[in-house]
């Protein structure tokens, strides 16, 4: 292990001071040359991001993640810097990691299981759907969940992101519209049936499971448009949430029942959510337990008992809760004694009428 | 898929007239309306459950005193499940409370305390959820609790007096104000430039006294001959009050027991500023003393009650003050309405009693459900008693036949074993909800487990949302909590923060590093999980060390400890949080100090050295 005399604080980058800390021991830096993700005889700076030519041909992008997105952190709370290679087409012709300090040696994983881990990317699309548990494997890191999902928002959201600017992908840039104030107070049907409350139903079957049990039954919605967060929260937490949101930012309202679990543990270890995000055009968003409240009942008539809930705030600007997005989840589940993952995901588009 | 819920997507969307909705694999919109509230259906009135189940929140906060442990519990009711224990005037050698340089400087070296009394700061008749007044009546302090952090951040001491005991905020229009009596009577001054008051009880005297809430320093104290029990105001913003039972400024119980009628104490606030105003005060120890005695002033009315009474309690409505009796098997109901006329001479003092039903043998304290009922501890009986007050009233109108039917009590319930205090959920609001009650016995006995001759006290959940009291469970409690107040969580979860505020503290540490001055050595430290900031500090024997530690993780409910080996010291610092603390280097050797708190995967390698040379 390369010992860095150098000392890094979370939140102080400061000189160093006599001793020094322990933390280099979970940090790992990496050498890289551009040609490492992607060939190219010649690379021209840009704004961002490296064009990589063969001869005179545009053969493809070099970027670095910390350029792109960097608020997303792992487990560590900090970015995994990535550099990513890509062709003109938005196929992905190398990623490679060059500092991270997410402590998987602490799950037995070796650095060669992480590099292992990004391996699969080369050669995929980030025009189509890249989901860890569905087109990204979690098997070379099993166990380091919240790092690969942060590694794998970092790796498509910078993709996409170069890919927006290089003209490869459009992406609205323009807010779909204003959340109406009106406020209707409305059944869960009405929620349901309207499209306000979206659902993800995984099915025990779906899962390779013997049982006709539903093992896990989601709802989600955009708690801003009071017709929909005042009738699922209640006046008074909406009130408090609508508090939280006075700088900015929005918040979708998650619940569940069933046997799954949709928030899972790893959150309560390094503060990470690592079993869902959402997925807006370039944008992944995470969440984090500072960006969390509890929610343990549904307030709507007729809504049914949950067995888990929350409130997750997008502090990001870049989210507009009013266009379209993707609600990601990756589920662990046990067969057995065996450990697997799969995702699934539904799309979220808030209706007309909670428009202005 | 199931059959059972067979959905057409083109029929769905056009429901929905909304476009663009491309499912995902596993998305699915049942048919059917979803399940019924089982669970809502089990709570109705009268059959609440108790059961919180695994990953369900309880309803209310319950904030609990902890007596002579000093300190005050967070108890989730109805679970009743003890959330935490917050340290206020004794020692926590486990979040270092006492130990660490900021507590000590709240605490000034006194770690025994007696808290009875926990109340919440209010808005406008209600629970504002900022804070929360706790009394000492072993130390005569009063103490203050941020709600925010559920820490400790001020303690008064209350000079001049002694059994510091009944304690209440002012309820409206804001808590500006929280008065606190004083139980044993005393010479005032107490000290030797007043010796020859010592054995002359007649010149021994109680003192109610006024904090200024958001300063935590004293107001004023207005002096009486009386002793003072419990403390109560009103709705208004107009008075404050307390019972009397040693109006006789005994000494022995069979002197304070000599006469027949104590009384109700009430304090008039407009009258209080006035004579603050004037100048209507004398000096004594620093804190500005008014004569509130009979025939002195005309602030403080006396209203006869039947002797030694206890608990008074002000009904949800403001309308009521209730007395109850002790020693008399009654309660004394009094019309708030009526104490402006008194004051002013228009009528006597006792016509503002309006009812005097008899509840049981040893009527303690009484607290409300908001809908004119009254429920009362009942100590030599062992019961608590519900009554409607309304019905009392008219009892009493119609006279003596009427009230012997006694048909005022609703219900009667056998507890287990001598209640003390009887508190429902937000019953010292005007919110009171009537759900649940809890009532604090002194006495476990057989209810549990037989863990040896000093037994728990029992604390027992009673349903009130029906007609009759139904017990619901026992918890058994460390000694010995008094009161309770029981507060509607979505009051309190909105103030409560996951992480401090990092500069709060002026001497959070950004970064490590060791100072020296001479003999003072000051150690900065971070702390993240799994490392501390530093991994060896070098000291010389006789050393002054000051060690200061701020937390840097920021995940919710990663606290570290902080103890350092053979040296006496530990603490515990929440996400955020800074503690310092200062001792001598007076031990030679190598002396580990580590992290207490499990915070990681690596916790027991989270260490450092200090090593001491000679
Ligand atoms: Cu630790």
């Amino acid at each position: 292990m390369k010992r860095l005399i150098i000392l890094i604080f979370l939140f102080v980058m400061l000189a160093p001071v006599k001793g020094y800390s322990q933390w280099e021991f979970f940090e790992h830096r990496y050498k890289y040359k551009l040609t490492d993700v992607l060939e190219a005889d010649r690379f021209e700076k840009k704004d961002g991001y490296w064009e990589g030519y063969r001869g005179n041909r545009l053969v493809g992008y070099v970027f670095l993640s910390k350029e792109w997105t960097k608020k997303l952190v792992g487990y560590s709370g900090k970015h995994m810097e990535t550099l990513i290679g890509m062709d003109t087409e938005g196929r992905l012709t190398g990623v490679k990691i060059i500092f991270h300090s997410e402590p998987i040696v602490l799950i037995g994983l070796k650095e060669k299981n992480y590099q292992d881990f990004m391996k699969q990317y080369k050669g995929r699309s980030i025009k189509e759907e890249l989901t860890v548990g569905k087109q990204i494997s979690m098997d070379a890191i099993t166990g380091a969940t919240v790092t690969a999902v942060v590694q794998n928002a970092i790796i498509l959201g910078s993709a996409r992101k170069v890919a927006a600017v290089t003209g490869m992908m459009q992406f609205a840039k323009k807010k779909r519209g204003k959340i109406s104030t009106k406020f209707r107070r409305l059944t869960w049907k009405e929620l349901l049936e309207s499209g306000a409350v979206r659902n993800l139903r995984v099915t025990s079957e779906s899962l390779g499971m013997k049982s006709k049990e539903v093992y896990l039954d989601l709802y989600f919605a955009v708690v801003t448009p009071p017709s929909i967060g005042r009738s699922l929260l209640g006046d008074r937490l909406y009130s408090d949430i609508m508090k939280r949101l006075k700088n900015g930012g929005s918040a979708i309202v998650v619940f569940a029942r069933g046997k799954g679990s949709f928030k899972g543990s790893g959150y309560a270890r390094g503060g990470v959510f690592d079993r869902f995000n959402i997925e807006q055009q370039d944008r992944v968003f995470v969440f984090r337990d500072r960006d969390y409240r509890i929610v343990t009942e549904i307030k709507a008539t007729g809504a049914p008992d949950i067995r888990e809930g929350g409130v997750f705030i997008v502090r990001d600007a870049e989210f507009d809760q009013t266009s379209p997005f993707r609600f990601n989840l990756i589920l662990p589940f046990r067969i057995g004694a065996k450990k697997e993952f799969k995702s699934f995901g539904a799309e979220y588009r808030l209706p007309e009428r909670f428009l202005e | 898929m199931s059959d059972k819920v067979k959905f057409n997507r083109r029929n769905f969307l056009q429901i929905l007239g909304a476009a663009g909705i491309a499912a995902g694999s596993g998305v699915l919109i049942p048919k059917e309306t979803l399940l019924a509230r089982t669970e809502k259906d089990s709570r109705r009135r009268g059959h609440q459950s108790n059961e919180v189940k695994p990953g369900e929140l309880d309803d209310y906060y319950g904030f609990w005193s902890g007596g002579h442990s000093g300190e005050v519990r967070v108890i989730g009711v109805p679970s009743m499940r003890e959330i935490k224990r917050i340290p206020v005037f004794n020692m926590d050698v486990a979040t270092g409370w006492g130990i660490t340089n900021e507590s000590k400087k709240l605490l000034r070296g006194r770690y025994t305390g007696d808290t009875h009394h926990v109340h919440g700061s209010y808005k406008n008749g209600t629970y504002d959820g900022r804070y929360l007044f706790v009394n000492d009546k072993l130390n005569n302090r009063v103490a203050r609790i941020r709600i925010d952090y559920m820490e400790v951040d001020a303690i008064v001491d209350i000079p001049n007096v002694q059994g510091l005991h009944g304690l209440f905020p002012q309820r409206y229009p804001k808590t500006e104000w929280v008065v606190a009596n004083s139980e044993f009577q005393v010479p005032v001054p107490n000290d030797e430039t007043n010796a020859s008051a010592f054995t002359k009880p007649k010149q021994y005297y109680g003192l109610h006294t006024i904090i200024d809430a958001e300063r935590m320093s004293i107001v004023c104290q207005v002096l009486v001959d009386e002793n003072m029990d419990l403390a109560a105001t009103d709705y208004k913003g107009k008075y404050s009050m307390t019972t009397s039972y040693n109006t006789e400024k005994g000494v022995t119980i069979s002197e304070m027991l000599a006469s027949d009628y104590d009384y109700m104490l009430v304090f008039h606030w407009g009258r209080i500023k006035e004579a603050l105003r004037k100048g209507n005060y004398t000096r004594i120890n620093g804190v500005k003393v008014i004569d509130g005695r009979k025939g002195h002033s005309d602030i403080v009315l006396r209203i006869p009650v039947p002797k030694n009474p206890h608990g008074i309690n002000v009904s949800p409505d403001g309308k009521y003050a209730i007395c109850s009796g002790k020693v008399s098997p009654t309660c004394t109901v009094v019309d708030l309405d009526l104490i402006d006329l008194a004051f002013e001479g228009k009528i006597k003092p006792e016509e503002c009693i309006v009812a005097q039903p008899e509840i049981g043998l040893g009527p303690l304290h009484t607290t409300f459900d908001g809908r004119g009922n009254a429920y009362t501890s009942v100590f030599i009986d062992s019961t608590n008693v519900k009554w409607n007050i309304q019905k009392a009233i008219e009892a009493e109108k119609k006279g003596e036949e009427e009230k012997k039917k006694k048909e005022y009590i609703i219900d009667v319930l056998d507890i287990h074993y001598q209640v003390g205090h009887i508190m429902a959920s937000m019953a010292e609001t005007k919110e009171a909800d009537g759900k649940w009650l809890v009532s604090l016995n002194k006495f476990s006995k057989d209810r549990f487990l037989n863990a040896g001759p000093v037994k728990a006290e029992n604390d027992q959940l009673i349903d009130i949302s029906g007609k009759k009291l139904r017990l619901v469970h026992d918890s058994p409690a460390y000694m010995e909590p008094h009161d309770c107040i029981i507060v509607r969580r979505d009051i309190v979860e909105p103030n409560v923060k996951d992480r401090y505020d990092m500069f709060e503290h002026p001497l959070a540490v950004t970064e490590s590093g060791v100072k020296r001055n001479g003999k003072n050595v000051i150690i900065r430290m971070t702390s993240n999980a799994p490392v501390y900031g530093l991994q060896e500090v070098r000291l010389k024997k006789g050393d002054r060390v000051t060690l200061i530690v701020t937390n840097h993780d920021e995940i919710s409910d990663l606290s570290h400890g902080v103890a350092i080996s053979n040296y006496n010291i530990n603490f515990v610092i929440g996400p955020f949080q800074t503690k310092s603390v200062t001792f001598t280097a007076d031990k030679v050797g190598v002396f580990w100090v580590y992290c207490t708190n499990f915070c990681h995967a690596l916790h027991l390698e989270m260490r450092m050295r200090l090593i001491v040379e000679p």
